[in-house]
């Protein structure tokens, strides 16, 4: 099949095929490293603990649905839920009414912060007591009643604490004295309390409504039976859970966890995919271009084209897979740091664990033989077309400008970049910052098309102040304006690492620099009350606006809404303010555009939204706009105010009463106080610091609202940011080793001709300084490009630079261009000249 | 075996400088290896090769009417700009011609699509060029055996051994081109021009990159691939030693054929090619 020329030549000379197999065995291990995260989030399950005895679990949705018809198919939109969505607790009794089954448990925890003798636990109904399976059950007196309880053998004898004692409990609903009326077993899921179901009810903060049902069948009866029976009942009302699928929800944690591994996989993925797949094409495009006098003379000597590309592919086909192999571990190694990171966040519960299957791996190998086999064919295109005698003519000088139809295109995807960066203008937040690669990708290519072109005006632009720089300096301006395709190719991951690194940590930076910029401009209370616990019961607040010394005290219920805009659903942090909006100014000062913040404790169904999500939704003052509550609840309230300050503060406000029962826990994260005029600061601090479970600092304690997809999303930014940035900067190096070494029959040519070595390190390094220059100069570009409108969308200002950030970025940009241009260069010259134009191509 | 170096002893040769077609035995009294009246190895009627277009026009080739004996050596000579390299790309089939045609054993090679003019050259003709010859990750043997390979035929490794023999590379059969001079370098070529039993042999400069002794040596075989294979060789040159190897030298100026050299001596070809300079020819304006 093959005429084994591929083979020999690999064989021969492996160091010429190191580029191409470098670059492959990143691409390699980046694209296995989100494979195996994306198949984490598909796969990712944990066994039942607290439900392994109830074979069906009932809950509700926990994800926000629309459907859009777009042409004749329906296509529906998902969101996560940011709080538990719940079920009616009316559907027990429908279960319970079957015939399989012998009991239908509602199932409901709340917080109970710790107290003056016991731990923080979790408070349930006693009708939840027997989930666990027989053993599940009351070890001693009796169930509680209206004002009892019954706690864990446990935690009870921990606390020293017996059947008769009494003691006060903290809860959403309220705080209230309790007798232990009997002992109940050890939970696995910690100290728990059991509540009379009706006080369950009203403790837990959303009455009538209940977390889970859990489902166990009569004896005999099979699961799928029980399932299909259940699901019967049920409708469309709720979720049936069997199986592991139990496992997610117990544990909330692990469905939002698979969604986040899922979409940095996938989302994430699909770029590095594809910057891999780019930066492999033009490693061999150079390394095959580099060739182009071997396969000039095979064509002279008769080779047909289609041997020449079957050769070149061949070639591909021998290191690809190699590569693509070697690039396994190290991509296993990084997926499971990122895991661990990821893990240790908080994103992804602990005893998750990753799943390492065979298919990114098979994925990776695929892609990067594929990838190489068309870069292969594509850079085999030329010397293959080429009649004999020009492929000959040819080969020592530079290929002819970029043709018409790459010059289109390249216009066509600058056009498509700026598109884009102008609707990403029109977004919100995360959808913003989330086209931003998008953005990045688009003017890349255009790069990649446009190169040479770039390169010979940057050569132009250049090459006065060079020629300035004497003999080495002048003879790099022309060697760059000759070259201006070696040059591109220098340019391309110079730009690369710039952009992506650029865009991605700036984004970041900006985003902080605004909530920071926010929160202290925004805050005005004085003092800021905060707990360790679960949170502040509803209580807290209007306690310490009894305190004498206090003006206003304002509770901060922090939540989250699902809102529609443009298509596609995504949530918004919310803040719930409890007290009278009205004096809210004294402690947050939002920088309220339209309406006032007072209305919005006129009625139940108000909101006020920042200018951001205002925008997002395209409303303003007056109108009432569709959004969910955390647990999924729609809503239309009225819109009141819209304000500027909503990064790291929250971007919609709305009564505490209106999301109080639509939230996981409804505690306060935090109390704003502001002390009345002429009070004692010090005194009024101690004072307030007496309330049970708090602890009370100045407003620098005030902690941003940190919309956690955003944190995350910065963080993946940065690792993101690392990895491509990582991978352009060795493809970039990489690739300026490749034209160097290629240059040694010129370089043996200048020595001969009487230039001394100092003078050829030195037309090097200006040739590096303007690969350097330029490459920051369109990467900082393509940054500012696609940052302008995104940061507007997610900060609502004009991108940040950190010049602790900036600076490092460029030296560190230079650097690498210095190096890798000038250790090929020190060992070229350590070989002597007349050795070194002989020495073989 | 009969052609003999002691023809040249005969003295400048003296054909009419003529611009007239040159038939296919410009110079009758020449004796040819059972040539009876054959048809010559290569043809060129009328070749006219124009690059550029507007007052950027270049008129490399102005027609050139030519026609090679088989078993004859040729030199090709003329100043820089004069056509030659052109001339050689027409005539081995790697370049195509703006007019007029090219007959390769009698078989017109101007119309022949790329990849049956790929397959021409990789059968019928061989190739020496100034450098770069071989494929630095083949073995001596397997760049010899290269055309038979990209051919799909069977490795003829006796022929391959025996012509490495020839030419002094016996035992280098397996070393890589990298680890040889360039002189041996280029004899490998010309092992690989020959491996085909091609109709013609081009070489474009074949001792442009050598030192006087190893371009003798190199030379030599080319004269020996003539005298004792009957193989046809056209070498480009703008060396009067080099050119007078050849039985016959040609001068190209302006692109036009300006005179007919046979049995060249060194002295008689340098100062043809003074002359040359000196009156630049009529007919190339």
């Amino acid at each position: 099949m093959t005429n084994g020329l591929a083979r020999a030549s690999v064989r021969f000379r492996p160091g010429s095929f190191v580029g191409t197999l470098v670059a492959l065995l990143l691409g390699a291990a980046v694209v296995v490293a989100c494979g195996t995260l994306l198949q984490t989030g598909l796969t990712a399950s944990l066994k039942p603990e607290r439900y392994a005895a109830a074979p069906v679990v009932v809950t509700a949705d926990q994800a926000v649905k629309i459907e859009r018809k777009t042409g004749g198919e329906t296509e529906t939109q998902e969101q996560a839920t940011p709080e538990r969505a719940r079920t009616d607790a009316a559907l027990v009794g429908r279960l319970t009414a079957l015939p399989a089954v012998a009991a239908a448990r509602p199932d409901t925890a709340f917080p109970l912060p710790a107290g003056e003798r016991t731990p923080a636990m979790t408070g349930r109904g006693f009708a939840a007591l027997g989930i666990a399976g027989p053993g599940d059950k009351l070890v001693e007196g009796r169930a509680p009643g209206a004002n009892e309880i019954v706690l864990d053998t446990d935690t009870a004898r921990a606390a020293h604490l017996a059947p008769g004692a009494s003691l006060a409990l903290t809860a959403p609903g309220g705080t209230a004295h309790y007798r232990i009326s009997g002992l109940a077993a050890a939970q696995r899921s910690g100290p728990t309390a059991w509540f009379a179901d009706t006080t369950a009810d009203r403790l837990s903060g959303h009455p009538g409504r209940i977390d889970a049902i859990a489902v166990q069948p009569r004896e005999g009866v099979p699961t799928t039976e029980l399932a299909a029976q259940v699901r019967r009942a049920l409708g469309g009302d709720a979720r049936t859970f069997t199986g592991d699928d139990r496992g997610t929800v117990e544990r909330p944690a692990l469905s939002s966890a698979r969604s986040m591994l899922t979409a940095l996989g996938g989302t994430f993925g699909g770029y590095a995919t594809m910057t891999a797949v780019f930066v492999v094409m033009s490693t061999i495009a150079l390394a095959t271009g580099q060739r182009a006098r071997e396969f000039a003379l095979l064509r002279a000597i008769g080779a047909t084209p289609r041997q020449i590309r079957r050769t070149i592919a061949t070639e591909a086909m021998l290191v690809a897979p190699l590569a693509a192999a070697l690039g396994i571990l190290p991509g296993l190694a990084l997926a499971r740091w990122w895991f661990g990171q990821l893990a240790d966040r908080g994103a992804v519960p602990a005893d998750v664990r990753l799943d390492i299957g065979p298919l990114p791996m098979l994925a990776a190998v695929l892609l990067c033989t594929l990838a190489a086999l068309t870069a292969g064919f594509l850079a085999a295109r030329r010397p293959s077309r080429m009649r004999a005698a020009q492929a000959l003519g040819d080969a020592a000088v530079e290929a002819p400008r970029p043709g018409k139809v790459r010059t289109v295109l390249g216009v066509l995807f600058a056009a498509g970049g700026c598109t884009a960066a102008v609707v990403a203008n029109a977004l919100d937040g995360e959808k913003a910052a989330q086209t931003a690669l998008g953005v990045v990708m688009c003017f890349m290519v255009t790069v990649a098309l446009l190169g040479p072109r770039l390169a010979a005006a940057a050569a132009a632009l250049l090459g006065a102040p060079l020629r300035a720089g004497g003999a080495p300096g002048s003879l790099a301006a022309d060697n760059a304006r000759a070259n201006a395709r070696r040059l591109a190719s220098a340019i391309t991951p110079i730009v690369l690492v710039t952009a992506f690194c650029g865009t991605l940590l700036i984004l970041q930076s900006t985003v902080r620099h605004t909530t920071g910029e926010n929160v202290k401009a925004g805050v005005t209370a004085d003092h800021v009350i905060t707990t360790t616990g679960p949170g502040l019961p509803a209580a807290t607040a209007e306690t310490a606006a009894r305190v004498p010394g206090v003006d206003t005290a304002i509770g901060l219920l922090r939540t989250g809404v699902v809102y529609e805009s443009g298509d596609m659903l995504s949530s918004a942090p919310a803040l719930g303010v409890g007290g009278d909006p009205a004096r809210l100014p004294k402690v947050l000062d939002l920088d309220v555009r339209t309406g006032a913040l007072a209305d919005l404790g006129r009625a139940p169904d108000t909101i006020a939204l920042s200018t951001t999500l205002s925008g997002a939704l395209g409303a303003k003052v007056g109108d009432r706009v569709p959004l969910w509550l955390g647990d999924g609840t729609a809503v239309r309230p009225a819109v009141v105010a819209v304000y500027e300050r909503g990064l790291g503060v929250g971007q919609a406000l709305l009564p505490r009463a209106a999301v109080a029962s639509h939230v996981t826990a409804a505690y306060d994260s935090q109390v704003l106080v502001a002390a009345a005029p002429g009070a004692d600061r010090p005194a009024l601090a101690a004072s307030l610091g007496a309330l049970p479970g708090t602890a009370v600092t100045d407003r620098a304690g005030f902690v941003a609202q940190a919309d956690k997809d955003l944190e995350l999303s910065g963080w993946a930014n940065t690792v993101m940011a690392a990895v491509l940035g990582g991978f352009a900067a060795v493809s970039a190096a990489n690739t300026l080793v490749m034209t160097v070494i290629d240059r040694r029959r010129e370089v043996a040519l200048l020595r001969l001709a009487g230039t001394t070595r100092r003078q050829v390190r030195h037309m090097m390094r200006w040739e590096a300084l303007l690969v350097a220059v330029t490459g920051l100069a369109v990467g900082a570009s393509i940054a500012g490009l696609t940052l302008v409108p995104v940061t507007r969308g997610v900060a609502g200002s004009a991108p940040h630079v950190p010049p602790m950030l900036a600076l490092p970025l460029a030296v560190g940009t230079v650097l690498l261009c210095l190096g890798s241009t000038g250790l090929p260069v020190r060992a070229l010259l350590r070989t002597r000249p007349a050795t070194l134009g002989t020495a073989r191509q | 075996m009969a052609r003999h170096r002691d023809h040249r002893t005969d003295g400048p040769g003296t054909a009419p400088f003529t611009a007239a077609p040159f038939t296919a035995h410009p110079y009758g009294s020449a004796p040819r290896l059972g040539a009876p009246a054959a048809e010559p190895a290569i043809e060129l009627r009328g070749v006219r090769r124009v690059y550029g277009s507007g007052a950027a026009t270049v008129h490399a080739l102005r027609g050139i009417d030519l026609a090679l004996a088989r078993g004859s050596f040729t030199a090709v000579m003329g100043p820089s700009g004069s056509g030659k390299s052109t001339f050689l790309q027409c005539a081995a089939g790697l370049d195509r011609p703006d007019e007029g045609q090219v007959r390769l054993g009698g078989e017109d090679i101007t119309t022949l699509g790329e990849d049956r003019l790929t397959k021409l050259r990789r059968s019928r003709i061989g190739f020496v060029f100034q450098s770069f010859n071989l494929l630095p990750s083949l073995s001596v043997e397997q760049n010899v055996l290269l055309p038979q390979r990209l051919a799909g035929k069977r490795q003829d490794r006796a022929r391959a051994r025996e012509l490495l023999t020839r030419v002094g590379l016996g035992e280098h059969a397996s070393r890589r081109p990298g680890q040889l001079s360039g002189g041996q370098q280029q004899r490998v070529a010309i092992a690989r021009a020959l491996i085909t039993h091609p109709d013609v042999v081009f070489a474009d400069e074949p001792t442009g990159a050598l030192d006087t002794t190893t371009a003798h040596e190199v030379l030599g075989l080319l004269r020996q691939a003539v005298d004792s294979l009957g193989a046809t060789v056209v070498m480009v040159t703008h060396d009067p030693v080099a050119a007078s190897f050849a039985d016959r030298v040609l001068f190209l100026a302006g692109g036009a054929i300006a005179d007919d050299l046979p049995y060249p001596t060194p002295q008689t070809v340098a100062d043809r090619m003074i002359a040359l300079t000196a009156h630049p020819v009529g007919a190339a304006a």
